[in-house]
């Protein structure tokens, strides 16, 4: 029996005092006492995030234009069956599947290997690296894009200039179909702050002890990264794993900067977001786009799924997958 | 165990804990929103006293909406702020707001606010394209202007604000569209300048699109000064442009009107979809212009010249743009780079016609305002500001107005003496019907042909027939769809 179960095994005999003292006149103020603390946070979920989503589950149903808000008509599952005929939703769709397959793994690589290079020993100043690595965060996204548009331009912007300086022909970042979705995830890895913190707090709980039995089995410095670090820290992995996932398919504000709102460079950049944006604000179609909010939080909960259901060949938790 | 005696002991600790939770409450909800009708994407600039309330005695707040049209510029805005103060000081019962929103914002913004019941009493200037959208959320004048004389006003500006039946706006300002030009650059290159009559030739040439190629091809000047009729000439490291048509946003159905003259997307019959066969000539010369013969800068290059406005740049030598540009060839700030200038008439398209697009503006007062005789007033002192006019570039479209009109433009631009004539005569050839007008499913048509534009201005080696060929047939799926 494993020690879980065990502790599982022993809650009926710690129950009953728990749900006298909940019978108290003291428990059910110390109760009513925690539902105050986070009444605030009940409220604005309810308000802000629970209403919402049901108002807009129920604006899906309908051809709601807010021009004209008193013409509005119950359609039921149409704006659904329109998903279907509509091409712009599978670009839309397929601009942001292939910006996840470069971002995604690029942000996660980039992130882990800043965390792992500030978690050296070797690293004079690791403190200050970190600070400067999380810092970019800390930079509105509008601002922190407009800066990277400068910097991609392929005329004036540094890289080019850099590319150019070293003998390369540095390509139109920002203006190429080709080449914009790459720029983006390039954009991407100046806000890796968060990530990096979440990857040295794993690398920091993997105990050092692992690594002395690895290196006294022959293990080298790769053999102990594979064998012990990746294992070790696969929770944490996963976790950012989700949360790059969701980021991706929520992807919107650097490509409403960089297009000016409207997928340029020839809908390259018109990500699932940025459609529905458009649907809602730039066609007032608000019932449509409120259908395709439902669709993009079905894709995110399916891919989510689908990854906690692989997560147990390849995510260690207490020492078992 | 707990006594009666900690149990009470407890009760002062928990009032403030309640007090606290409905404080966090408070502020987890109240999102900072302000007293005043401002959005947060607004630009709050006329008063932030404006919190009065609307009881007995206390003035009307009236909330003036900017950024559909003309407006939003940096420049434009410390003139409105201060036609708004006289306003409020001219009268104690109206209390006049004025937000400001960008304008690739605006219509969003409006949208939004007329669906959460939050509309603003006026909007504009907003010009013909605006109108397809909020049009039929305008307020009936007719019962407010029936003392206002327009028998100066041309009919057919006055039907452009005529939807439904109702008169929803006065004419108030049309902006016709012509050459900018530097005459520094000409100079430079020992050019005459283009001409400022119409019939009139340029170098013993008929003055066509085809003159203007050649032209603005040597004015194309590279790094080293080789122009673009020069086998020298780098097309890599361009740093003059012989030509421009600046601030259209990508559309498509104003580049082909430019460079092709008028025409629509939609038949006679109000529902099929169409590229007349002068646009598709008005295009190919203008992707030409930028792929080919590179006299025309890309998407790229315009990004790099002033952020886009490219004639103050210094580095465009004859641009298509609008009366309205009279706001803002100087910068908000520091020197000019562009130093000398005048306006030239434009040429004659492939369809043997002269066209200038036109713009034309009017403010009109939301059909939600709780007070339309108060917003009428504002609306009618806005409408009569020459600063107002002066600031947006607007030829008032009272013709007996505009001698003072240009007055005022001489001495803002003196000692430069600029031909407003080439104004005047331009708008006898508008576009018509006007490149903003009505399409079915009209913010989709338009994002479409937006979008067509942009893979013109980005793309090279396309096949534009048949790129057009596509866009009808999607525009035709869009119209369908209405």
């Amino acid at each position: 029996m494993s020690l879980s179960s065990g502790t599982v095994g022993q809650i009926p005999a710690v129950a009953p005092p728990r749900t006298r003292r909940g019978g108290t006149p003291h428990g059910r103020r110390e109760s009513l006492t925690g539902l105050l603390f986070v009444a605030p946070f009940i409220v604005g979920f309810i308000i802000f995030s629970a209403l919402p989503m049901g108002a807009s589950l129920l604006l899906s149903l309908t051809d709601f234009d807010p021009r004209a808000p008193d013409e509005i008509r119950f359609i039921g599952l149409a704006n659904y069956a329109e998903m279907a005929s509509d091409p712009v939703l599978r670009e839309s769709l397929w601009v942001t599947v292939r910006f996840g397959l470069i971002a995604v793994p690029l942000t996660l690589g980039f992130a882990l290997a800043v965390a792992i290079l500030v978690n050296s020993k070797l690293l004079v100043g690791r403190n200050v690296f970190r600070t400067l690595f999380y810092m970019p965060i800390q930079i509105p996204i509008v601002a922190s894009t407009l800066v990277w548009i400068g910097v991609l331009h392929a005329t004036t912007g540094w890289l080019n200039l850099g590319l150019d300086a070293v003998g390369i022909d540095g390509p139109n970042w920002l203006q190429s179909p080709t080449w914009v979705g790459p720029a983006l995830a390039l954009m991407g890895l100046w806000g890796i702050g968060n990530m990096m913190l979440i990857f040295l707090a794993g690398l920091q709980s993997v105990p050092t002890e692992l690594y002395d039995a690895a290196k006294v089995d022959g293990a080298g410095s790769l053999a102990s990264f594979r064998h012990v670090t990746l294992p070790m820290i696969s929770p944490v992995l996963f976790y950012n794993l989700i949360i790059a996932l969701i980021g991706a398919f929520q992807y919107f504000t650097q490509a409403y900067v960089v297009s000016n709102g409207r997928g340029d460079p020839d809908r390259a950049t018109l990500f699932f977001n940025l459609h529905l944006y458009r649907e809602a604000f730039g066609f007032f179609n608000m019932g449509y786009a409120s259908a395709l909010a439902w669709l993009l939080f079905a894709i995110v909960l399916g891919l989510t799924i689908v990854l906690f259901r692989t997560a147990g060949s390849w995510v260690f938790s207490g020492g078992e997958r | 165990m707990e006594t009666p005696r900690s149990v009470t002991r407890r009760r002062p600790v928990r009032v403030p804990a309640i007090l606290a939770a409905l404080a966090l409450a408070v502020a987890a909800c109240g999102g900072g929103t302000p007293a005043t009708s401002q959005t947060a994407s607004g630009t709050p600039a006329a008063s932030a006293t404006a919190a009065a309330s609307q009881g007995s005695g206390e003035p009307v707040e009236i909330e003036w909406f900017v950024g559909l049209g003309t407006g939003e510029n940096e420049e434009q805005i410390p003139v409105e702020e201060a036609v708004v103060a006289a306003f409020n000081e001219s009268q104690d019962g109206i209390e006049l707001i004025l937000t400001v929103v960008d304008n690739t914002e605006a219509s969003d913004t409006l949208a939004t606010r007329i669906a959460a019941g939050d509309a603003p009493d006026i909007i504009g200037p907003i010009g013909i394209r605006g109108l397809q959208s909020f049009g039929d959320q305008l307020l009936d004048l007719s019962p407010y202007i029936g003392s206002v004389d327009l028998s100066e006003i041309d009919q057919a500006l006055i039907d452009v604000y005529k939807v439904d039946g109702k008169q929803i706006g006065i004419p108030m300002a049309v902006y016709p569209s012509f050459f900018y030009y530097n005459k520094t650059l000409f100079d430079e290159a020992e050019l005459a300048y283009p001409p400022h009559e119409v019939g009139e030739q340029y170098e013993g040439k008929d003055w066509t699109w085809d003159t203007v190629r050649e032209l603005a091809k040597q004015l194309t000047v590279d790094g080293a000064g080789n122009d673009a009729t020069s086998a020298d000439f780098n097309a890599d490291d361009i740093v003059q442009y012989g030509l421009d048509a600046q601030f259209t946003e990508n559309d498509a159905r104003a580049w082909a009107t430019i460079f092709g003259g008028s025409g629509s997307a939609v038949a006679d019959d109000g529902t099929t979809a169409q590229w007349p066969d002068n646009w598709r000539e008005g295009l190919q010369y203008m992707y030409d212009g930028i792929w080919t013969d590179q006299f025309i800068p890309n998407q790229t290059a315009v990004q790099a010249l002033a952020d886009g406005n490219t004639f103050q740049s210094g580095r465009i030598a004859m641009d298509v743009v609008h009366q309205w540009y009279t706001c803002c060839v100087y910068p908000g700030e520091g020197e000019p780079q562009v130093t000398d200038w005048d306006i030239a008439v434009l040429p004659e398209g492939p369809d043997g016609k002269i066209t200038s697009k036109l713009h034309a503006d009017t403010i009109g007062i939301m059909d939600t305002t709780e007070n339309p005789e108060q917003a009428f007033e504002a609306l009618s002192f806005l409408t009569r500001s020459p600063e107002l006019i002066q600031i947006w570039g607007a030829m008032p479209a009272i013709e007996s107005q505009r001698a003072d009109f240009f007055a005022g433009l001489d001495d803002r631009f003196a000692p430069l003496e600029i031909d407003w004539n080439v104004s005047t005569q331009m708008l006898a050839y508008p576009d018509n019907p006007s490149h903003e007008a009505f399409m079915p499913n009209f913010p989709e048509a338009d994002s479409a042909n937006k979008d067509l534009g942009s893979k013109i201005w980005t793309t090279p080696d396309l096949d534009l027939d048949a790129e057009i060929d596509a866009h009808v047939e999607l525009l035709q799926g869009i119209f369908d769809s209405n």
